[in-house]
């Protein structure tokens, strides 16, 4: 019983600042206010309407989604040989994977604007795209490998025994098997660049300006409670992103 | 004339220990051959150099006169069914039974046709269009059988196909297996560690320990006549006693402790003298009565009633020994009490030492 008061008030407490954003979203008051003096919806029409919001929108679209091409692109490959191999200095190459998690990101942003400022790429969507594909490894590695681990090797045993060649097993059985455990660890890096701030502030200069990024700028300089709609937008981004990791979990794989 | 040969197979991970050790067995055309053998003894590594999973570090496999030792698993024509059956589950079970059809080319007009055979045989018809999860274990079971049969392979490995099932399932899946073998007639190798499975369903079984093979001969030769001591105590409930065969006095055994015994004159020629490990199976150990020339006197300690047959277990000087008696024990057979036991001359297997 007690336990569950206990849950209960940890849960709320994690979700309340959600709680309070999302009727500050549809509030009247020209500022940050609660509880809201009054409702209408004429910040999420200023939201999708104007240009200020909408280009660092399409930039963290843009930037989430080649941020989670290159992570998987680096961890799959990088996975397999992991969790198939033998070979020395396994552990050293399995935290060197997670060290982005270890390091605070205010280093790892720092390290980043000094590197892609030698190579002319602050302010550009490449040099984010990058910063975010490095911030993106440890998580989609840790659900890619798992993945892999649990697959049943037995199964390409199967296929080859079948008639089935390397590339053929690879084609018709490992991938369409991998794929639920694929698309979760694609769908974390895409929140993981979605939602960073951090670096985004110290390298995306101008040109390449996030929607986490021109919040912080909006809420310093006008505390504008758009802010308070993207908050909401990003939350139901989140939140949906959750709920389809948790269908593709669900399907049964073994 | 062996259609399928493992020459001096040896197969060792680290250099050191051979998990298999100089393996040399035939398998004619269309036998029911099972490794049996506790885990770890290398029958299923023996199986998976077979099927071309593992390289042999050492020897030669040979299929209908042709070396097969260097060829990959898709190079072969043999089919494996796994315990864990291994069936693919992004594929319903007509698309898992057809996958080795389509990679081999298998004409695709006939395709239909031959699932339907195939289900039919494995008695799943009606189930083509479900997914492997949808099925219980003894169904996916005959499916991963069916996609290692649709393909009319060489050779069936089975690694332990019906470990994964109760009791009562795997007794019929063994007639099962038995059915589907004289039906197709395909050579079929089996690993299994439970020693009834190997018993009922097998031509021969090839009995491993520590990587090696001890015996490989038809199921009631290995339960009646073991070549070795460990034949006979992996297989079937078992009393071994310790002695010495007097190559002088044919017909004499003189047990460790419990005195000279009465054996098979021809038996005891054959080992010429020396120590013997005597194998007695519990169900010829009977009551004594004046016709036995055996008899020992035993103090009961435990008895066991499986309702078609007792297992009365005591103590002889110092032995362990068990008795099976079929039916109901007369009144003298009770706990604590001392009776006198005995057993046939030709009841008795002896099997030399070697020292």
């Amino acid at each position: 019983m007690l336990a569950l008061i206990l849950a209960l008030l940890v849960g709320l407490f994690l979700i309340a600042p959600i709680l309070v954003v999302i009727p500050m979203s549809f509030s009247t008051a020209i500022s940050f206010q609660f509880p809201p003096p009054g409702y209408w919806i004429g910040y999420y029409r200023k939201f999708f309407t104007s240009e200020e919001w909408l280009e660092p929108a399409l930039n963290s679209l843009i930037i989430a989604l080649g941020a989670m091409a290159l992570t998987m692109l680096l961890v799959i490959p990088a996975a397999f040989g992991y969790v198939r191999y033998r070979f020395r200095g396994k552990s050293l190459v399995n935290l060197l994977i997670l060290s982005p998690l270890i390091v605070p990101h205010v280093v790892s942003a720092l390290a980043y604007y000094g590197f892609l400022g030698r190579a002319g790429l602050t302010g550009t969507h490449l040099g984010v795209i990058v910063a975010h594909g490095m911030l993106a490894v440890p998580v989609a590695f840790l659900v890619i490998s798992a993945t892999l681990k649990g697959f049943d090797r037995n199964l390409e045993r199967a296929a080859m025994s079948a008639g089935a060649g390397p590339l053929r097993t690879f084609v018709h059985v490992t991938l369409p098997v991998l794929r639920p455990g694929m698309l979760v660890g694609a769908l974390f890096a895409f929140l993981s660049s979605f939602n960073e701030a951090v670096v985004a502030l110290f390298i995306a200069g101008r040109g390449a300006s996030t929607l986490p990024k021109k919040m912080y700028e909006s809420i310093r300089l006008e505390s504008d409670p758009v802010i308070a709609v993207v908050s909401t937008l990003l939350v139901s981004a989140v939140v949906l992103g959750v709920v389809v990791s948790v269908c593709l979990r669900r399907r049964p794989v073994a | 004339m062996a259609y399928l040969r493992l020459d001096r197979l040896v197969k060792s991970y680290d250099g050191r220990v051979n998990a298999v050790d100089d393996i040399s067995v035939g398998i004619a055309k269309g036998e029911f051959l099972t490794f049996l053998g506790p885990s770890g003894s290398g029958k299923t590594t023996t199986l998976m150099m077979i099927a071309g999973f593992e390289e042999p570090t050492r020897g030669v496999i040979e299929l209908a006169g042709e070396d097969l030792t260097r060829h990959k698993p898709y190079e072969r024509n043999i089919g494996v069914v796994f315990q864990n059956y291994a069936l693919f589950p992004h594929m319903t079970v007509a698309r898992n039974v057809t996958f080795p059809l389509r990679m081999r080319g298998f004409p695709r007009a006939q395709l239909a046709a031959r699932v339907r055979e195939i289900l039919g045989l494995v008695g799943l018809g009606e189930y083509a269009d479900r997914y492997p999860r949808e099925l219980s274990g003894g169904q996916q079971q005959r499916v991963a059988l069916a996609r290692g049969l649709v393909f009319n392979p060489d050779v069936l490995l089975l690694d332990e196909p019906l470990g994964a099932l109760d009791k009562n399932l795997r007794e019929q899946m063994q007639v099962e297996l038995k059915r589907i073998h004289r039906e197709v007639g395909v050579t079929m190798v089996y690993v299994t560690h439970d020693q009834t499975e190997a018993m009922t369903m097998s031509d021969r079984i090839a009995v491993f320990n520590r990587g090696r093979l001890e015996q490989v001969a038809p199921p009631l030769e290995v339960y009646h006549r073991p070549r070795t001591r460990f034949v006979g105590e992996f297989i079937g409930d078992s009393n071994f006693f310790t002695g010495t065969v007097d190559a002088g006095r044919p017909g004499r055994v003189e047990l460790d402790g419990l005195g000279p015994v009465q054996a098979d004159p021809e038996a005891c020629r054959r080992i010429s003298g020396g120590r013997v490990d005597v194998l007695i199976r519990p169900e010829r150990v009977r009551l004594a009565d004046p016709t036995l020339p055996n008899s020992i006197s035993m103090k009961i300690s435990v008895i066991v009633n499986y309702g078609d047959s007792v297992l009365v277990i005591g103590d002889a000087r110092g032995h362990p020994v068990r008795m099976r008696l079929a039916g109901a024990p007369p009144a003298t057979v009770r706990e604590a009490a001392t009776i006198t036991i005995g057993w046939l001359p030709t009841d008795a297997h002896l099997i030399g030492v070697r020292l």
